[in-house]
């Protein structure tokens, strides 16, 4: 219950919501920080200057108004498409496991499994750069073979939490899974 | 395991009666699919749930009971239980909910041996307690004691009946494999049951029920009309498709020339295609699964739209007499060519870039192509008269689609610039032709040669005079190369620039004939039509009451869509990747249309 | 990084690997290298048999030397192609001639070739090379002088490199043809098509044909072959020196260096040649460079 302070593989603070409707149905939030305002003035700013160089050699407006629209749409893609939010992990004992992750910009994607796909969650490790990290996955079963591994779902995977955060959500997950 | 129940959101409010619906084997689950109200004679009911299994094939059966109880109902405990024995079942839900309170109860009665309804999970489930008095929450405490095992699931009938869960599987299911899994059992269970839904709730029947109904009437009886008017249409469509077929089959066109040309003129490829289309659409069968359907549909709204393309061409061209404009710039615009043409040609001739060429062959090439340009032109200006007519009756063709009009113009492109591709064939022969004797003759001025059956460079030692021969034409063929390749690296970007033009007239053609709009439209105004999976919201906010979902559907990407819907078509896409078609290109091999297979010889 | 010391001396160590010893695995005890061998094979040279050999050598060199000088003058105008020519069919036919009494005295009748075969390899180059030389002659019009010449060096130093000398008939294809390379271009920088032919004819005779008339009078007259090498070595040098004495000083160095000066060092150095055996195995590199040719 409620909101516990943690921190991604790269020591940024997210935060963990652990929200329990019932005994068999758990909600989990995994929430990153936000579009920090400085990161966003650097930007513009470094584009802006970038275009009011090139503007001061060639004396043309059209590269002013370009480099405004650049950094609207370029703002606006990256709130639509790249920054995530929050991730949350909604568990359902007996009837499936659904995944959803909200962007800055409200958009919404989801994707539900159902439990007679799902073989088992597991904590992987898997080599991210120059490091090694952890990340949690949901094992799907084959439709031929029961005992094999068809694919992996990775989840949290834009906000990458720590090992300490996936034990904590793995635990919990585990519990609802061994009672149905 | 957890019970659960997919209830429609449309019985909410229902009046007291028995639910209808059917159990979902081996999943513990059951979809509820109508409420029917008191009063009612069972017999009755039970005529009714089987005459509505025989039409829909769907184990229909009576689940339990539900009691929204109004003012002055009450006590109506011991008669709900005592119903359980009239239909007999193994399980038997028994649900209810107050007014003022959207927390239902549920109660689930166990049959036992003797054949005896016994109470086995004496629960209640609230949820969202719009008033909190004191009687709630005790009974939220005894809740707390033993565990709820129930979830309803709220379901929207009408969007989970109307939606197509993907990927597709059409058929008969195979008894030998996985049975479907459980939402797609839901999906087919609520699809299946439509019988059910065309009971009226103004129906003067004996039995009043409650479920989701259509309300635009008018709207469907417009479309029966136009289902029974499609069939003249589709008859006729389909007999002049047969008499185009029986023309088309006649001697004449498989002769040899006509038929080479057909499968290269872009205009009889699309007109072959189209009648393919027309013959899907005018089938008098109904379509047999989803697919199909959504396969015709999207070949009739592209045909639609294609000739509506065509109509706003024609309207344009037609107009203020464009026609002969376009007619008029069309010999100038070609002397320009010839003219622009003309010029390269003596720019070649010279030094090229201060390139240093074989003058006597740079000559021969030079004089044989200035010919060529010659006998072109005079070919264009004879025509010249006639072009005006061509233009006319060839834009006529936009009115079978604008990917007519397209093909026809990529077809008229090919023909202008027949010029272009000769000059084309001829330096890619000369130059393959250096490139491979120059590739065997360093063989031989290494003392070397391609051993056929090994596929591999032997040693071997050549005669005197075979050396000597071998020498002498190596080195004419090394100091002659540069005039070559220049002239072929020349008409190679003059072809490739045809090839590109032509190539984004086929590219437009081809989206054109496979873009699934009507799939997209469908994906756009109707998003729940198509399904990827299904999400799920919690309703219930306080811990420890009963489990409320909303299900809703979660809809297809929109590329999921293009690629699922595509209609198949004939490729216009370069099969070859771009590293080959450099190779072929520094090789000399011809690249499109022509392909030319060779096997390495010496 | 020597061998492990032996744990144990009473067990008497056997060099195989299937039976457990009580040695590690490296190591080797005292008669390892008594089956070490020095010098194998090898051959003691002598001074004036080393010269006589790279007289071969030094003859190729002046006969390279001996055709530049043939263009040279070809090129000046002062020898006209029909005298070429004719001393050319003269001397072939000498040529011819000394061979044919050479291959008779070993197997007489029964070589590979017959006079009609050799008639039709004569008549396939001359009608070659008569056709071909208008066309040759325009071939390099346009390309720099310089860069013919280069391209000329160039292919007469590997024709020079690439000679099979211990066994020069059949020619070499890579020699031959690199040869023949140069002579044209050489031959398309002269004022007409006649001459044009007669120099290629002349550089079939020089780079074909004579090294196998050589090859013969080294097989069956070691004694006039030593006579010839130096015949021709003289005549090098002298032509040279018509043109350019200090080419001909030049050449004769190189021709000194060759026949004498480098046989001298082969045969001081072999002295210091140690070249050791064992019953170890070498490590060899074998790569395979030949997927760089082609």
């Amino acid at each position: 219950m409620g909101e516990e302070a943690f921190t991604d593989i790269s020591g940024k603070a997210i935060s963990l919501n652990c929200q329990s409707h019932s005994s068999f149905c758990r909600e989990f939030t995994v929430s990153s920080s936000k579009v920090s305002i400085g990161k966003v003035l650097v930007y513009t700013c470094s584009v802006w200057l970038l275009a009011y160089t090139v503007f001061f050699f060639t004396e043309n407006t059209a590269v002013l108004s370009s480099a405004i629209l650049i950094t609207l749409v370029g703002m606006m893609l990256h709130i639509h498409f790249v920054k995530v939010d929050h991730e949350s992990l909604l568990v359902i004992g007996s009837l499936g496991i659904q995944v959803s992750s909200s962007y800055a910009s409200g958009r919404e994607t989801t994707s539900f499994i159902e439990m007679s796909k799902i073989k088992d969650i597991v904590i992987n490790e898997a080599i991210y750069m120059h490091q090694i990290i952890y990340y949690l996955s949901v094992l799907l079963k084959d439709a031929s073979d029961p005992n094999a591994v068809s694919s992996v779902v990775p989840l949290f995977q834009s906000s990458k939490p720590r090992m300490n955060c996936l034990v904590k959500v793995y635990k919990s997950c585990q519990e609802i899974l061994s009672k149905c | 395991m957890v019970l659960k129940v997919f209830f429609p959101q449309c019985c909410n409010r229902a009046d007291s009666g028995l639910l209808v619906g059917r159990w979902i084997d081996g999943h513990d689950a059951a979809v509820v699919l109508t409420v029917i109200h008191y009063p009612f004679i069972p017999g009755q009911v039970k005529l009714y749930v089987q005459q509505m299994q025989a039409q829909s094939r769907v184990e229909l059966s009576v689940l339990g009971s539900w009691s929204l109880p109004k003012e002055g109902q009450e006590g109506m405990e011991s008669f709900l239980r005592d119903l359980s024995t009239i239909f007999p079942q193994e399980r038997w839900l028994q649900i209810s909910r107050e007014i003022g309170k959207t927390g239902f109860h549920c109660q689930v009665l166990q049959r036992d041996q003797n054949g005896r309804a016994v109470q086995q999970e004496p629960k209640k489930k609230k949820k969202k307690e719009e008033e909190e008095d004191g009687e709630a929450e005790e009974e939220e405490e005894e809740e707390e004691d033993d565990e709820e095992k129930v979830i309803f699931v709220h379901y929207e009938q009408r969007k989970v009946m109307l939606s197509q869960l993907h990927p597709i599987q059409n058929g008969v299911p195979d008894p030998q494999a996985d049975p479907p899994s459980e939402l797609r059992q839901v999906f087919q269970t609520v699809a299946h049951s439509d019988p059910l839904f065309f009971m009226d709730k103004y129906d003067d029947g004996p039995l009043k029920s409650t479920h989701w109904q259509t309300e635009g009437r008018e709207a469907s009886i417009i479309v029966e009309l136009l289902k029974h008017a499609s069939v003249p249409v589709c008859l006729l469509v389909s007999w002049l498709l047969s008499v185009w077929t029986w023309i088309c089959g006649m001697r004449i066109f498989s002769l040899y020339p006509l038929r080479f040309l057909s499968t290269k003129l872009s205009t009889c490829v699309q007109l072959s295609y189209r009648t393919e289309h027309m013959r899907t659409l005018s089938s008098p069968k109904a379509a047999a699964g989803h697919t199909e359907f959504m396969r015709k549909a999207n070949i009739l709204v592209s045909f639609l739209v294609d000739v509506a393309l065509g109509m706003l061409l024609i309207w344009w061209l037609y107009r203020e007499n464009h026609i002969s404009m376009l007619a008029n710039t069309l010999v100038p615009a070609a002397d320009h060519v010839a003219k622009e043409l003309d010029e390269l040609l003596q720019w070649l001739m010279g030094a090229p870039a201060g390139l240093k060429m074989n003058r006597a062959l740079d000559q021969v090439l030079g004089r044989f192509f200035l010919y060529h340009i010659h006998l072109w032109i005079s070919y264009i200006h004879l025509m010249s008269p006639f072009i005006e007519g061509i233009l006319w009756y060839g834009g006529l063709s936009a009115c079978f689609g604008l990917t007519f009009a397209l093909s026809l113009l990529s077809d008229m492109v090919a023909l202008l610039t027949f010029h272009i591709y000769c000059f084309y064939v001829y330096g890619a022969r000369l130059y393959c032709l250096k490139i491979y004797g120059l590739s065997s003759l360093w063989r031989l001025f290494r003392g070397k040669k391609w051993n056929v059956l090994r596929q591999r460079v032997d040693s071997c030692s050549y005669d005197l005079d075979q050396l000597f021969i071998g020498t002498l034409l190596f080195t004419i063929l090394l100091f002659l190369l540069p005039t070559t390749a220049l002239y072929y690296l020349v008409f190679t970007l003059l072809r490739l620039v045809v090839v590109l033009f032509q190539g984004v007239l086929h590219l437009s053609v081809d989206f054109i004939n496979s873009f699934p709009l009507f799939a997209v439209c469908l994906r756009i105004c109707r998003p729940y039509r198509l399904a990827e999976g299904v999400k799920f919201r919690v309703l219930s906010e306080e811990p420890g009451t009963a489990l409320h979902l909303l299900m809703e559907i979660n809809p297809l990407k929109g590329n999921t869509v293009v690629q699922t819907y595509r209609t198949p078509t004939y490729s216009c896409y370069p099969k070859d990747s771009w590293a080959a078609l450099v190779k072929k290109l520094f090789v000399g091999e011809l690249i499109y249309p022509w392909r030319h297979k060779t096997t390495k010889t010496d | 990084m020597g061998p492990d010391s032996a744990p144990d001396p009473a067990v008497p160590w056997r060099k195989v690997l299937w039976e457990r010893q009580p040695f590690p695995d490296n190591y080797v005890d005292q008669r390892f290298l008594e089956e070490l061998r020095r010098n194998e094979g090898i051959r003691q040279y002598r001074y004036w048999s080393v010269v006589k050999e790279a007289g071969f050598v030094g003859q190729q060199l002046s006969c390279v030397a001996i055709f530049i000088t043939l263009w040279l003058y070809m090129e000046q105008g002062r020898l006209s192609p029909e005298t070429l020519l004719w001393t050319s069919l003269v001397c072939a036919l000498l040529g011819y001639g000394l061979y044919q009494a050479l291959t008779s005295q070993v197997e007489p009748g029964c070589g590979p070739r017959t006079r009609l075969a050799d008639l039709q390899s004569a008549t396939i180059f001359l009608s070659f090379t008569f056709g071909f030389s208008p066309v040759l002659k325009t071939l390099t019009e346009s390309v720099s002088t310089d860069t013919v010449y280069a391209m000329s060096a160039m292919m007469l130093l590997a024709h020079l490199v690439s000679f099979p000398y211990a066994q020069p008939s059949p020619p070499g294809s890579l020699s031959l043809n690199a040869a023949l390379f140069a002579s044209v271009c050489l031959a398309s920088r002269l004022p007409g098509a006649l001459h044009t032919f007669a120099m290629l004819s002349c550089a079939l005779l020089v780079f074909a044909l004579w090294p196998c008339l050589l090859q013969r009078l080294r097989e069956n007259a070691p004694c006039q072959f030593a006579g010839v090498c130096l015949g021709v070595c003289i005549v090098g040098v002298g032509g040279l020196g018509f043109q350019s004495p200090g080419g001909a000083v030049l050449l004769a160095l190189a021709l000194m260096s060759v026949t004498l000066l480098c046989p001298l060092l082969l045969v001081r150095l072999q002295r210091h040649k140690d070249n050791i055996q064992g019953p170890w195995d070498e490590a060899e590199i074998h790569e395979d460079l030949s997927r760089f040719l082609h």
